[in-house]
């Protein structure tokens, strides 16, 4: 009985010296702000704060959904708050984690710890902040891809729908390229999403639309993982789509991404990368990539809070009008491609991209999304 | 719906596919069950087998000793098991629980320290465990979409099973194993050594559980991704308990785990909400589970009442 008593307790220290394994500890010790940028795309209706954050060093944490090293969505928003680093002199701390327990640990040590600034990655901590904002109000909080309501945070969330809509334009075209290996004369794309949520849906109903625009007869299949960090699953999935006739699959799965690319060289197939230009993480596979510029978001509202211009309940919207999303150029898979490339999906994909912008085409929102 | 894009040829391959790893983790897990010790350390095995893989084979170029690595990473794994359990009395499944816990940050540590990576590591110059490509298979459709390019580990999967039947239940060290996982007392006046056959169990489960490790980092796919066993290693001792420890059988159960997986993954293309896909292999597991345990049950009472 002794035994077992000690072994749990034994169980239980190893789970805490894990959590205490799971946090990486980015902080620089640079000078501080010596550099500003004069960008000034964030609202900036009213200045809550006045700047006293400037003169000392600004303490920034970012808490994930998930690993750094995705080569997407997270490694992207890491990308912004390096630059940040970089260009300010902040302390940033990243907080990872996989499971939702470990999220709202992360959220709310964070919150304890008191730093200047707490960034969400992604829409998974909306229920914690709607939960636990409002007991920190001397702490600024952000949050990336969804809107939370409170005067101590500000939400940044991007027309994902438009660039999916442009990448599943770009699918439809691709999918009746029949010369090209590995294209087959069915009239099926896919699409792989991490987990089943809002953010997601909005994706996919814009790369729905896109595809159905330009030939309303084409088959879209729609796979979720249920997980961020499960390539394996990723992969899985991507192949058994490829079986059901899909030659070009999009992925929207942050870690579980890199197996929907991986899938895709192995079968000879396509896919779409997301979030960051993932165009050459397997070369000659990928078409293109819906860039959504996690970093930007990321770096402005860092910037916002260094320079005093935080404004608690603001909401930002980027769109393709203002770059907030895009596809990549098409080069890496020219290239791979050669003589065979279709170069008419790059001049539909741009004359579509000025019709979004005009507002001649308007991209349908999953429920909840939208400018606000 | 389309039922011919669902139920195809492919779906075979996929189910097998997708159950290999599974497989390998049953096995891992089956040898110590016959000697009466649960390995719920397999997961942790697994995941330090399939670093220890990518991370040789990425350095030396030679998928070879990538999985011989990855197999010697299995063997130290379970040795810490082996002595701790063995040597000092310490309750299995705190121990293997410790195993899994120590490779999920053993490996983040080594991801980072040794390859400068964090998250995953995926570069070209990993040597994946080749594919095995049957040219005369190439004329008949059906065959080829079957069985042509395997991998090397995929076909070993099926020698494995086979071979652990045949140690199992008609070799001498396979009698003694079940002796020893049956009744030790007994066994121990039999003349063997309880603690050398436990000893020797554990080391093959390690042996298997870095073998299957590689198999997921180098055959599966060609990556290291953190935790990237994802629970794979205890759906193999879930299957184990369906199969009592039997490896055709537990090799069954995990078919029928693969099985669920592949045919979730093509319908929930065509619209099935994923939340109810994604929660079937788990039902599976219970499912068979609850089978396993009352077939179980029903054979015990009719023994006793037998013998009364």
């Amino acid at each position: 009985m002794k035994k077992k008593v000690i072994s749990v307790l034994l169980a239980l220290v190893m789970v805490f010296s894990l959590a205490a394994c799971g946090t990486k500890d980015n902080s620089t010790n640079e000078d501080a702000a010596t550099e500003t940028t004069t960008d000034e795309s964030t609202d900036t209706a009213e200045t809550t704060e006045d700047t006293t954050a400037t003169e000392s060093q600004v303490r920034v944490c970012v808490v994930y959904s998930g690993n750094l090293g995705d080569k997407s969505y997270n490694d992207s928003c890491n990308e912004g708050a390096q630059q940040a680093v970089a260009d300010f002199g902040i302390e940033l701390k990243s907080l990872e984690g996989t499971t939702a327990e470990e999220w709202e640990a992360n959220f709310l040590a964070a919150a304890e710890e008191g730093y200047d600034l707490i960034i969400c990655s992604s829409s998974n901590f909306e229920e914690y902040m709607k939960e636990h904002c409002a007991n920190y109000p001397d702490v600024k909080f952000a949050i990336i891809d969804t809107t939370v309501e409170g005067d101590n945070i500000v939400s940044i969330s991007f027309a994902q729908n438009q660039g999916s809509f442009l990448a599943g334009a770009a699918a439809a075209m691709f999918t009746t390229k029949t010369d090209i290996e590995g294209v087959n004369d069915e009239k099926i794309i896919g699409w792989v999403g991490g987990m089943d949520i809002p953010v997601l849906h909005d994706f996919y109903v814009g790369y729905e639309q896109g595809a159905k625009y330009i030939d309303p007869d084409i088959t879209v299949l729609q796979a979720f993982a249920g997980t961020w960090n499960d390539p394996l699953k990723g992969k899985e999935l991507t192949l058994a789509q490829y079986e059901q006739g899909a030659d070009i699959v999009m992925n929207v799965a942050s870690g579980t991404g890199n197996g929907i690319l991986e899938g895709a060289k192995e079968a000879g197939k396509y896919a779409i990368g997301v979030d960051l230009n993932q165009d050459n993480d397997q070369p000659g596979s990928v078409l293109t990539s819906m860039v959504k510029r996690v970093d930007r978001a990321c770096y402005l509202v860092i910037e916002s809070v260094v320079e005093g211009t935080f404004a608690g309940g603001s909401t930002s919207y980027l769109t393709v009008a203002d770059g907030g999303v895009s596809l990549t150029d098409f080069s890496v898979i020219k290239e791979a491609l050669g003589d065979k490339f279709p170069q008419d999906i790059v001049d539909t994909v741009t004359e579509l991209e000025q019709k979004i912008v005009s507002g001649e085409i308007k991209v349908e929102n999953y429920e909840g999304f939208g400018p606000q | 719906m389309n039922f011919s894009k669902i139920f195809n040829t492919s779906l075979i391959y996929a189910t097998f596919r997708s159950a290999t790893p599974i497989i390998y983790a049953a096995l891992c897990a089956a040898i110590t069950q016959q000697a009466d010790i649960l390995n719920i350390g397999t997961e942790g095995i697994m995941l330090t087998g399939a670093f220890a893989a990518v991370t040789v084979s990425y350095l030396t170029g030679s998928w070879i000793l990538g999985v011989l690595t990855a197999m010697a990473a299995g063997f130290l794994m379970s040795m810490i098991m082996a002595v701790g359990h063995i040597r000092y009395k310490a309750e299995i499944c705190a121990i293997g629980m410790g195993i899994n816990m120590f490779a999920i940050a053993i490996t983040k540590f080594l991801l980072n320290s040794v390859l400068g990576k964090s998250g995953t590591f995926s570069e070209p110059e990993i040597q994946a465990i080749p594919r095995v490509s049957l040219p005369f298979l190439t004329k008949v459709k059906f065959l080829n979409e079957l069985f042509n390019n395997w991998c090397i580990t995929e076909w070993f999967v099926i020698v494995l099973i086979i071979a652990i039947w045949f140690i199992f239940y008609k070799t001498v060290w396979g009698l003694r194993l079940r002796a020893v996982g049956q009744f030790p007392a007994a066994a121990q006046t039999a003349g063997i050594n309880v603690n050398a056959m436990k000893y020797q169990a554990i080391a093959i489960s390690g042996l298997i559980g870095g073998l299957a490790g590689a198999h997921l980092s180098l055959g599966y796919s060609k990556m290291f991704t953190e935790n990237m066993t994802n629970a794979r290693g205890f759906m193999g001792v879930a299957a184990m308990y369906f199969g009592s420890g039997h490896p055709i059988l537990t090799a069954v159960g995990c078919l029928v785990f693969g099985f669920s997986d592949s045919i979730g993954a093509r319908l929930q293309a065509y619209g099935v909400p994923s939340q109810l896909v994604l929660l079937m292999p788990y039902v599976v597991v219970i499912v068979t589970l609850a089978i396993s345990m009352a077939s179980k049950l029903a054979r015990e009472k009719k023994r006793k009442s037998s013998l009364a």
